[in-house]
């Protein structure tokens, strides 16, 4: 299936998410579209979708214009979408999650459980993804739920298939599996939108690379292109990928960690005796694949999940199952995963967030009295040494871009006097020239002697950053290694290959 | 302020010519305008429904159908029949013209003159203070739909100590509100404990918390100390007149408006620092906004949750001290059950007011104005006081929905909408 | 200097333990002091020789009358105490156990409590004037209570699993019962009072979808406004209309219909088997409502946009007209409960329907928003209900007040024990818009 895009344009209110794209994707191609976060490919696929409307140009299909009144007619046109976030309903079985909208029926309307089973076991072999069809969604791992998303994706007999950031919550080994499918896929004739901003990924499957920017085409190029060009093709800019840092002394330990034990909500343990140690003026990266209990092992140490047992002490006080405000007060600094949800109050001014967690200390506030003059005098000081780039202090965050919200914490929390700082996906989301000033500032902190503790996913982040390089797997550190480790052997921690040897 | 970088991203409004300006200016929906329109709308469905339901229109319309050119006298009777309705409304509750310039030119009768409006700024009192309580727990994102049990509770408390306990004045009236105060913040409470500890849903809780202090009310009333003695029905003791709310004006002016509109001034102001300067305030708004964020920060939820409830119970039940305590000076079985339940008004004028102390003090205003010239209507013309109700919640609806009200005057998109935290049963 | 790794062993994957349920505890310890309760209130402060009469006949025998069975005379105090000691044996189970049928053992101890309580209030020499328990009878007259509840509490399961919570079950009631009497005094037809109610509780309905799924306002609040708005249109009417013409609020019931043979069983016959047309068509509506939630293709569609709604309509699910046309039946079918408060009580009064809107919710979240628990949930709520007014009638020791509590309090501590354990579906109460 032939699939052209022509003159997409998409607003949303008065900012231009896409602007005249045009885009080909031959039969059997796969065909990357790389953009940085922002750049506006998410939006694009969408409107492929049928889930949004673009206000001008249209979409071709072997050669006829169709138009999607919802992405059922475009499931109906053969194309198939693997979303970010999964669209799986998580209390439904997989069969009922594969057949959605497209229910098998008997008399009265009755669904037929048999015929979907069939279609999935069908699929399974036909592509070598095997999932038990009657399993709930929610009590399958990562990896087997984005199984059942492309089972899903597939089951219409879709021609083209959309991969949107697949790669995000896989190891690399199961990174390297999903591209053999998607070759695999591509040799039966089927095409391949796959997006990502990450350049490594991109030159090892593509066959064409589309760079996007701002909502714009910038270029097409052939997979053979060296990342450095994709980089500033991407950016729009020379990139300097990689991070400096200088050779300092470290000190104490300020974070340790011993033999923690935290819980899920479904009461999984799903940090299970993790033992480490932070000292100062170095920056500890815990690398690991989204879900093995990275989330909660922070949660826990900023006293937001109850520690089950073991200890955590922050510069010799243990503060294992303390409040967040005792924690706060004790000197951890943290950015937390998700800054929106844990970070910022939208809604509120930039300067209210700028003192989210400090309101009652001097001067901010004078007997349950705040004193807005002091906080307002914060957020001028704050804004300022940060680059913090808002129209006003008294704007609300939700107005401010995501690096700028990124960098609102970041500048709170390193704002108070800090024993540690610890960061979760400290540049999830953010555009290059967010995520060079994040890194320069943390690298900065551990310079001037801060002991700094990184939570991330990217891998790239891990060995740019860390001065030492521990692995998370289900619940437990499979080693601690040194940055200077091959990617393979630590993308094998990273699927719980256990450590002979470790630093 | 030159510290503060300037905004470089695109989110910059575009360049528009200065008539399309004045346009949207003119036609960007301010809170107010929202407000005026949906009352607008409010009054025509109540004239609607006034038409639909009165005899005498009724009668005039089928009498034209058969006699096509009484058409003109139809319209008239519809018309007299609406206007006389609104008429005794507005005289009711604001200040009768009539009556106006013969107390001008005659310099007599300004009892008469003014009785309306210390009618609506008596019932105004209780509600702005109630209300006051119950949008504080709105903008903790806690729905507090049992303030008309806090508010029964408050006056249990108050009557009680305003009527058994026999101390001079300047103790007796403050200790009368204080417990008032207690009353409803301890009945607050109980669904506080149980969301902070068990995570029950407070609405459900605090609804069915307003059916068990209606049983309470009804016990106090009857089966203990606080029942006037030698009387079978549900009555209580009478207030001692050293902790009564006296009229302004004198009792002899038969102007009923109350020192109890100090009270609600004072809460008032003390609701505008505590939203917009206190530490608490501070905690209550971040936890109401992004309760993952508050949590995160230092915020114990389960801390803010009791306050809220006290704080909310406890405006709630100064509200039923004071309505008890300035009008009746006794509480019955009737106390602020059913239609003269100020605590589901309450939710509807924070709504009203937007959250906001001002806001609610004019929602207040307006509801109270509704209901006192509802009496009045029905004294006057037979249709019944539920009209004014139906108006108010018909207003309340259009304001929870102000995409629909723009919808249907085909205003643009410009100001920023009102929109309350949703949530559904889990969090 | 680079770390060597075995490949070869891969790690475990994390063990699935099971944080222990505490709620489960607590259900456990609220139906250990309702054995002790009985044990000790309704048991030991029964005088020894005090004895209770169960009687199986109904009183009212003019429609049939069922096989006959004799009364049963029991000793008050042992009585109780055996009962005392079932609802205490489960709940030192659950205690212990904490299985996860907790709740339905903590039903069993509340049906036990009541069972108790007959006994007691009855016992003689005691102070009730009457010294018969009529289990039959209390039975029938529950199943009027039980009904509007069924009827209720299945609107808010239609509404909840496709993600609109709907407070406005009262509103319906109210909207279905004042259409119902004067379409019923006009017509002298239940079927045709049964069909206006069922349209106007679905125009009820469809005002809450209209600005809960359309105008993206606050489902809770538009909620408890348009109960408001109803009650106040209802009381308008009743005096504006139905006072000034009596014959549009006759307060004629429709007459029951026994099903042949099955009545005639004991206790049983009389309460299911021979009851009016809105008896049946709520217990033909649980059946429908499960069937067709759960194993239907509109089923499976209706949960999936009050899980997650996005994923709906990745799939082309139009979330929107689900929500709208699922939020518009389920205020048909709390119009129909309204028409059956005038099928059961007569006359339309303002008040009419005292607050079993709200406990028709309360027994939805009880029922953990499946119709199937949602007709426990509605048994125990409206046995506890009917035996709350008949016991005020008669003259037993027990502060009225306080038995007016009840049902709200056992409420309230179901309801503190229970959610946060049972999910709602996802995205109840969230509304959905498209970008």
């Amino acid at each position: 299936m032939r699939v052209e895009l022509k003159g997409i344009t998409k607003r949303f209110g008065s900012f231009t998410a896409n602007d005249q794209i045009d885009l080909v994707v031959e039969p059997g191609q796969i065909h990357c579209l790389l953009g940085e976060n922002g750049a506006g490919k998410s939006t694009l696929m969408n409107v492929l979708f049928g889930l949004l409307r673009a206000e001008e140009g249209e979409i071709l299909i072997d050669g006829t214009a169709v138009n999607f009144a919802n992405s059922g007619d475009a499931v109906r046109h053969g194309i198939g979408m693997v979303h970010q976030h999964f669209m799986l309903v998580p209390v439904f079985t997989a069969a009922e999650n594969v057949v959605l909208g497209f229910e098998p029926t008997r008399s009265f309307n009755r669904l037929d459980h048999k015929t979907a089973n069939a279609q999935i076991h069908e699929l399974s072999q036909k592509f070598g993804l095997e999932v038990d069809p009657d399993a709930v969604v929610e009590n399958l791992s990562v990896g087997l739920q984005q199984r059942v998303e492309i089972l899903k994706a597939l089951s219409h007999d879709a021609e083209l298939l959309i991969l949107d950031e697949p790669t995000a919550v896989l190891t690399p080994q199961e990174i390297d599996a999903l591209m053999e499918i998607m070759r695999s896929l591509a040799r039966d004739g089927k095409s391949i939108l796959f997006i990502t901003h990450k350049l490594k990924e991109v030159r090892a499957v593509a066959d064409v690379i589309t760079v996007i920017r701002q909502g714009r085409v910038v270029d097409s190029v052939p997979p053979t292109e060296s990342e450095g060009e994709l980089a500033s093709l991407m950016v729009g800019r020379e990139v300097n990928l990689t991070v400096n840092k200088e050779v300092t002394p470290v000190g104490d330990v300020v974070l340790e960690l011993r033999d923690v034990v935290v819980r899920d909500d479904r009461g999984l343990a799903v940090v299970n005796g993790v033992s480490l140690d932070v000292r100062a003026g170095e920056i500890v990266a815990l690398a690991g694949v989204q879900g093995n209990g990275q989330t909660e092992l922070a949660e826990a140490v900023a006293g937001l999940r109850r520690v089950e047992s073991g200890t955590i002490s922050l510069r010799g006080r243990d503060i294992t199952n303390l409040s967040p405000r005792e924690i706060l007060d004790a000197g951890l600094g943290h950015v937390p995963e998700d800054r929106q949800r844990d970070g910022l109050v939208l809604s509120m001014s930039v300067a209210d967030n700028l003192v989210l967690n400090t309101p009652r200390r001097a001067p901010f506030a004078r007997r349950g009295t705040r004193n807005l003059t002091a906080v307002a005098a914060n957020a001028r000081d704050l804004v300022q040494r940060f680059d913090i780039r808002t129209s006003s202090i008294d704007a609300t965050a939700g107005s401010l871009s995501g690096g700028n919200q990124q960098k609102v914490i970041v500048a709170r929390e390193l704002s108070r006097p800090l024993t540690c700082f610890m960061a979760s996906q400290p540049t999830r989301g953010l555009d290059v020239g967010s995520i060079e000033y994040v890194h320069r500032q943390i690298v900065n902190q551990r310079n001037e002697g801060l002991g700094v503790f990184i939570i991330s996913s990217e891998l790239d982040e891990v060995v740019a950053l860390g001065d030492r390089i521990a692995v998370m797997y289900a619940g437990k550190i499979t080693g601690v290694v040194e940055p200077t480790t091959s990617r393979e052997d630590i993308g094998l921690l990273m699927t719980g290959a256990s450590v002979v040897d470790h630093v | 302020m030159s510290e503060v970088v300037a905004n470089a991203t695109s989110d910059a409004a575009p360049e528009k010519s200065p008539r399309r300006r004045w346009w949207e200016r003119y036609s960007s929906t301010s809170p107010i305008t929202l407000t005026m329109l949906a009352l607008v709308l409010g009054v025509v469905i109540g004239a609607l429904i006034i038409m639909v339901t009165s005899a005498t229109v009724l009668d005039a319309w089928r009498h034209s159908f058969h006699h096509v050119g009484s058409i003109g006298s139809t319209l008239k009777i519809t018309f007299d029949n609406v206007a006389a309705a609104y008429r005794a409304m507005l005289t009711g509750s604001i200040i009768d013209p009539t009556l106006l310039f013969h107390s001008i030119s005659t310099g007599h009768g300004w009892s008469e003159t003014m009785t309306p409006l210390s009618e609506t700024f008596t019932y105004a009192t209780p509600l702005v203070i109630a209300s006051i309580g119950v949008g504080v727990a709105f903008q903790t994102g806690i729905f507090n739909i049992g303030a008309n049990g806090q508010a029964i509770m408050g006056g249990i408390g108050g009557t009680a100590v305003g009527s058994m306990i026999h101390v001079p004045m300047i103790i007796h009236l403050p200790l009368t509100l204080l417990a008032g105060i207690v009353g409803g913040a301890v009945c607050g409470l109980v669904p506080g404990v149980l969301k902070a500890y068990t995570g029950a849903h407070e609405v459900i809780v605090t609804l069915m918390f307003n059916y068990v202090v209606n049983a309470i009310l009804i016990y106090a009333l009857t089966s203990t100390a606080l029942q006037l003695p030698g009387q079978a029905n549900g009555i209580s003791r009478n207030f001692d007149a050293s902790a009564t709310l006296d009229p302004i004006f004198g009792a002899k002016s038969g102007l009923r408006v109350s020192y109890g509109i100090f009270v609600a001034a004072a809460v008032v102001v003390f609701a505008i620092w505590f939203l917009k300067r206190s530490s608490l305030g501070f905690d209550f708004r971040i936890t109401g906004a992004n309760p993952n964020a508050a949590r995160a920060s230092g915020i114990n939820p389960k801390f803010i949750v009791l306050a809220l409830f006290v704080v909310s119970g406890g405006l709630a039940g100064l509200a039923g001290v004071v309505q008890a305590a300035s009008t009746t000076h006794y509480i019955d079985s009737g106390f602020l059950v059913g239609s003269a339940g100020i605590g589901f008004t309450a939710i509807t004028i924070a709504l009203l007011g937007r959250l906001q102390p001002m806001g609610i003090v004019w929602g207040s205003l307006l509801f109270a104005a509704l209901g006192v010239g509802g009496r009045a209507m029905q004294a006057a013309t037979g249709i019944p006081l539920d009209l004014a109700t139906i108006i108010q919640s018909i207003v309340v609806l259009f304001v929870a929905s102000p995409v629909l009200i723009k919808e249907i005057f085909r205003l643009r998109k410009g100001a920023q909408s009102f929109q309350m935290a949703t949530k559904g049963w889990s969090s | 200097m680079s770390a060597r790794v075995d490949v070869t062993t891969p790690e475990a994957a994390v063990p699935a333990v099971r944080e222990p349920v505490g709620r489960r505890r607590v259900i456990g310890a609220l139906t250990i002091a309702l054995g002790l309760f009985i044990i000790f209130v309704f048991g030991f402060g029964s005088a020894g020789g005090a004895h209770s009469v169960v009687v199986f006949n109904p009183i009212n025998l003019s429609s049939g009358a069922p096989w006959n069975l004799s009364n049963l005379t029991v000793l008050t105090r042992w009585w109780n105490v055996v009962l005392g000691l079932v609802a205490l044996a489960l709940g030192v189970e659950t205690w212990v156990r904490r299985p996860a049928g907790a709740l339905a053992r903590f039903g069993v101890g509340g049906v036990m409590f009541f069972l108790a309580l007959l006994l007691w209030s009855v016992r003689q020499p005691g102070p009730a004037p009457i010294g018969t328990i009529n289990i039959t009878s209390v039975l029938v007259n529950s199943s009027a209570v039980i009904m509007v509840l069924i009827f209720g509490s299945l609107s808010g399961v239609l509404c909840e699993r496709s993600g609109v919570v709907n407070i406005a079950i009262e509103g319906q009631f109210i909207g279905g019962a004042v259409a119902g009497a004067m379409v019923d005094s006009t017509t002298n037809s239940f079927w045709l009072a049964a069909l206006v109610g069922i349209i106007v509780g679905a125009l009820v309905g469809w005002l809450l979808a209209l600005l809960a799924v359309r105008y993206i306002a606050d489902q809770i609040i538009i909620g408890v406004v348009i109960v408001t708005l109803m009650g106040s249109i209802s009381s308008y009417l009743n005096i504006q209309v139905l006072a000034p013409y009596p014959n549009l609020n006759l307060g004629n019931q429709p007459s029951n219909v026994a099903i042949p043979l099955l009545y005639k069983i004991p206790v049983i016959g009389p309460t299911l088997f021979d009851e009016n047309m809105f008896f049946y068509a709520a217990v033909a509506l649980v059946a429908l409502t499960s069937f067709g939630l759960f194993r239907t293709r509109w089923g499976l569609r209706v949960r999936s946009v009050g899980e997650h709604p996005k994923a709906a309509e990745s799939v082309g699910i139009n979330v929107a007209r689900v929500r709208y046309s699922t939020v518009v039946l389920g205020g048909a079918v709390a119009g129909l409960g309204g028409v059956a408060f005038i099928a059961t009580q007569g006359q339309f009064q303002p008040g009419i329907t005292s607050g079993y809107g709200y406990i028709a919710l309360a027994a939805m979240i009880f029922g953990k928003w499946k119709p199937s628990g949602a007709v426990v949930a509605s048994i125990l709520f409206g046995v506890s209900a009917y035996l709350v007014q008949n016991l005020q009638n008669s003259n037993v020791p027990i502060s009225t007040e306080f038995l007016t509590m009840f049902p709200y309090l056992v409420t309230i501590a179901v309801v503190a024990g229970l959610i946060g354990r049972v999910r709602p579906p996802a995205a109840d109460g969230v509304p959905y818009q498209r970008d």
